[in-house]
């Protein structure tokens, strides 16, 4: 009986200068059958995106200076860049209201409303550290178009399906773009033991082998990684 | 007028509590213990070069966290000074170990530090080291070692420098203990 599998692909640096669907195809296509669905790492779809930027380039306004006192230092946001970037991103009188009503929201104990109204940049700018070398000296924004990038890979490889996926060793998975047919939490799911690894492993590829005989079996609720 | 001072007041007001709200919380500030480094030691020596590397510990001493995001040693030795040698220079986390001279960019909380490896080479242009450096002894040329470092937190990054000197007796001393010791 076919079993879920989770199998990483090591590749090397990838860079600006890639295109990500090349590269999959490159270096994950021989191990991709039609009933898997092939996932990579929000971060490095960015990267060769060259959505990426160094603080030395940044411009910092006031506000930001301001805002990013007011953010837990866990935060990609509690850096003056961090801050600048999601202002860049998404307009820096949006994150103003942002703050303004999430800390209204936290008095009364609701917590996360400035990222639901920030927009989705604000949560998905990585601060330098963020990534590996020599992006850790970077910051790198959420991915432009996971739906289109995700369709792409789906269509070149000729698998089951293609996602998008963020995720970290603290146990948060979130599926950013998924190929049509595809439930991203059903993926961030089983996404959620981080199978990418860490940074230095350099594997942003996961393959997610026999999903669809599963998925076709019924077991399409209940997906979970072997 | 009245509605005019009431508003004008308040964004007064607004503005000293998040002023002083910053002013409470600070920032990260990053201190390298020069002075409580290790003496250097001979790592490895030939015909034509002495490798020496010692440990300086650092740390985040401010009240909040923040990131080194590059740090290098920058040796001083000019040619005017003394000519007899060739320089190069690296430094690396004890905890991450790298041959390559490059820094990866690590967060440090607030009260947190580490320690680097300072690694300096010297080749001899004359081809016999040990004769280098006992010329260099002779004179007395001590050599500055800058520890440069580049720093984001709360604020917009900057670069310090820590300046740590390398006698020539430290080196004579390394030397000599590495000959002892064989």
């Amino acid at each position: 009986m076919s079993e879920l599998e989770l199998r990483p692909v090591r590749t090397r640096i990838l860079t600006d200068k890639d295109n990500i669907v090349d590269m999959i195809a490159k270096y994950a296509k021989e191990d991709v059958g039609p009933d898997d669905v092939v996932s990579v790492a929000e971060s490095v779809v960015a990267i060769t995106q060259g959505r990426i930027t160094r603080p030395e380039d940044m411009k910092i306004c006031f506000l930001a200076r301001i805002l990013c006192r007011f953010v837990p230092q866990e935060g990609s946001l509690s850096s003056v860049y961090g801050m600048q970037s999601a202002m860049d991103a998404e307009g820096q009188w949006r994150v103003l209201f942002a703050m303004i009503i999430g800390m209204l929201a936290k008095v009364i104990g609701k917590n996360g409303v400035f990222y639901q109204l920030a927009g989705t940049q604000a949560a998905l700018v990585d601060d330098v550290t963020g990534t590996m070398p020599p992006f850790d000296k970077c910051l790198v924004y959420g991915p432009h178009d996971p739906n289109g990038v995700a369709e792409a890979i789906k269509q070149r490889l000729g698998c089951y399906g293609a996602a998008v996926a963020d995720v970290n060793d603290l146990k948060r998975a979130a599926v950013l773009g998924v190929s049509e047919g595809l439930d991203p939490k059903e993926l961030a799911r089983i996404l959620i033991d981080n199978p990418f690894g860490n940074a230095s492993q350099r594997t942003p590829i996961v393959i997610i082998k026999n999903y669809a005989k599963l998925e076709q079996k019924g077991q399409g609720g209940s997906l979970s990684a072997q | 007028m009245e509605f005019l001072m009431i508003v004008v007041s308040i964004v007064v007001v607004v503005a000293v509590a998040v002023w002083l709200f910053i002013a409470r919380q600070g920032d990260a500030e990053f201190e390298f213990k020069v002075e409580e480094r290790t003496k250097f030691i001979v790592e490895e020596l030939t015909e034509k070069t002495a490798t020496f590397s010692c440990k300086v510990p650092f740390m985040n001493k401010g009240s909040q966290g923040g990131t080194i995001m590059d740090a290098y040693p920058r040796h001083l030795l000019p040619c005017e000074q003394y000519d007899g040698v060739e320089v190069s220079s690296r430094m690396e986390l004890t905890t991450a170990p790298r041959t390559d001279n490059y820094f990866e960019a690590v967060i440090f909380t607030k009260g947190t530090g580490g320690t680097v490896v300072i690694t300096v080479k010297f080749t001899a242009k004359n081809g016999d080291i040990k004769e280098a450096l006992g010329q260099m002894h002779e004179l007395c040329v001590d050599m500055p070692i800058d520890i440069v470092y580049q720093i984001v937190a709360r604020t917009p990054w900057y670069i310090h420098k820590t300046r740590m000197i390398m006698t020539c007796g430290e080196i004579m001393s390394a030397i000599q203990a590495k000959s002892v010791a064989e």
